[in-house]
């Protein structure tokens, strides 16, 4: 592959023209994620982010210095700024789920986001990280140009049709391939592990107490099954960072993705994360095979009456 | 004239809006802002890549060195080793003796996720989160803070808290162990902290 070559890959591959339906889905899903756990954490609100919380801001400036994105910096130390700082976040955040004023929805969703992360590092989990991250190129793609109320008002003013106009994918693509590092990264990680390659680390994972959500069947904590299912988390992180940009092998990977994240979600108490990183996988789907799904949906949930069959069909 | 102004309304405003919505969407792009665009992705990969790598070589160690500022300020740094290189491989909780100047003790324990309820665990996960991470040295600069915070909470009229000890119990988890036959948790003080009076106020 001569540069000319790649050169024209990579513009394929940033900036070949696609439908957005696959970006405002991943964006109400996002927005979804990121409104969850905003109601998780508004019950210790202050204990986490208040002034006289765990961890003070001189405290965490101590701890991580230099400039960064973060509004508790600027708005006055008081508590009431802090309480009202959740209720500004949360509004935005449903604005970004509606589709309503997306971009500037999508700026402040971010900036408030990287501001409670800056606020209190020692809270966050992996999913937080990739709101983060996602909520960063989230801000550069049209998020709104489907699935959104800004398309409903562009289409009321006669701006736009009934098939939304294609967008450019760089920013979405952005976002998939932060999610095939999230997994390429962490099997890279596991690998430098002992436990890991000799299929024990499942083994300490289930057995943390304070980790382990539901209760287990008794054949998932044999050493063979704990064995294998140490490697098939191996093979399965280190595959699907590769193999799902490989068309055939896409939506076989999602699946086994989405079963892997189930188990996580069913075995281990980490709020949000699974559904955090899930969502990015709409990304992946092909926007005709969404909508096809779509008309499998509404031709399931609404019932015939309401929706009768052409002459032809019904004769027949 | 009526009809004629709604007319010229719907068309004129029409064809520039669509054409300023198309620049945000799939308009053909001027070569110099597709390659704006280019060279912002590939910094940002080639960024990401270098800042989350497991690899700690002089030349991935210096571009960490050199994107640092902006990582940190944008929000970009990320580390995905969670249970890597290995799980931990105890069971710890964190819990704090506050005595107070009269003698009173208490015991207070950050809330443990397997003593809570299947919804409570959800909402409460961040405080495991939170005792995991706080024994650790490097993180010794919260200790005060947090010896400071419980120390207000048990302070009542006339019999201030006088002394706050963090203390971290841990357990190994010893493969093959049976389930409730698990080590007694040990427990380790990692920090005190005397308060005054005034310290109250």
């Amino acid at each position: 592959m001569n540069l000319r070559n790649l050169g024209q890959a990579w513009n394929r591959f940033f900036f070949t023209p696609q439908s957005p339906t696959s970006l405002g889905l991943f964006r109400i899903l996002y927005g979804i994620c990121v409104t969850c756990t905003l109601l998780l954490l508004h019950f210790d609100w202050l204990n986490w982010f208040g002034v006289n919380g765990w961890v003070s801001l001189p405290a965490m400036q101590t701890v991580e210095p230099g400039m960064r994105i973060n509004l508790f910096t600027v708005m006055p130390q008081d508590n009431h700024w802090i309480t009202a700082f959740f209720w500004v976040f949360l509004a935005f955040a449903l604005l970004l789920t509606a589709g309503l004023w997306t971009r500037f929805s999508s700026i402040i969703v971010f900036v408030c986001i990287t501001s409670l992360h800056q606020r209190n590092l020692f809270i966050n989990n992996g999913g937080d990280t990739f709101l983060r991250v996602a909520g960063f190129f989230l801000m550069f793609a049209p998020a709104g140009a489907a699935l959104s109320l800004d398309r409903l008002i562009r289409i009321r003013r006669g701006l736009e049709g009934a098939v939304p106009p294609p967008i450019i994918p760089w920013a979405q693509r952005m976002i998939q391939l932060e999610l095939a590092m999230v997994y390429l990264f962490s099997f890279w990680w596991k690998m430098k592990g002992n436990t890991w390659v000799h299929g024990t680390a499942l083994y300490y994972v289930l057995n943390l107490h304070s980790l382990t959500r539901f209760p287990l069947p008794q054949w998932v904590q044999t050493p063979l099954a704990e064995k294998l299912g140490t490697w098939f988390t191996l093979a399965f992180e280190c595959c699907m960072g590769i193999l799902v940009w490989i068309r055939p092998l896409r939506y076989p990977m999602l699946l086994t993705g989405l079963f892997f994240h189930l188990c996580l979600e069913y075995a281990l108490n980490i709020p949000m994360f699974q559904w955090d990183i899930l969502a990015a996988y709409v990304l992946f789907i092909d926007p005709a095979d969404l909508t096809r799904f779509w008309h499998f949906l509404r031709r399931t949930l609404i019932p015939r009456q309401k929706n009768p069959l052409p002459t032809t069909e019904l004769s027949s | 004239m009526s009809a004629t102004t709604s007319g010229k309304k719907k068309t004129k405003p029409r064809a520039t809006k669509s054409s300023r919505a198309s620049l945000t969407s799939a308009a053909p792009r001027s070569a110099l802002l597709q390659g704006t665009i280019s060279a912002f992705i590939l910094f940002h990969i080639v960024a990401i890549f270098c800042w989350a790598v497991p690899l700690s070589n002089p030349p991935i160690l210096a571009v960490r060195q050199l994107i640092r500022p902006y990582m940190v300020w944008s929000g970009l740094f990320q580390s995905w080793d969670t249970f890597a290189p290995s799980p931990v491989s105890s069971n710890t909780f964190v819990k704090a003796i506050a005595m107070s100047q009269s003698g009173d003790v208490h015991v207070w324990g950050f809330p443990r996720m397997e003593q809570f309820s299947y919804s409570q665990r959800y909402r409460e996960e961040r405080y495991r989160k939170f005792a995991e991470t706080l024994p650790a040295q490097t993180n010794s600069v919260l200790w005060p803070n947090v010896a400071n915070k419980l120390a207000k909470s048990f302070d009542t009229p006339g019999d201030p808290t006088e002394k706050v000890m963090l203390l971290n119990f841990h357990a190994d988890i010893v493969p093959g162990t049976p389930k409730g036959k698990e080590p007694t948790p040990s427990p380790d003080i990692f920090y005190q902290e005397y308060f005054l009076p005034e310290d109250s106020k």
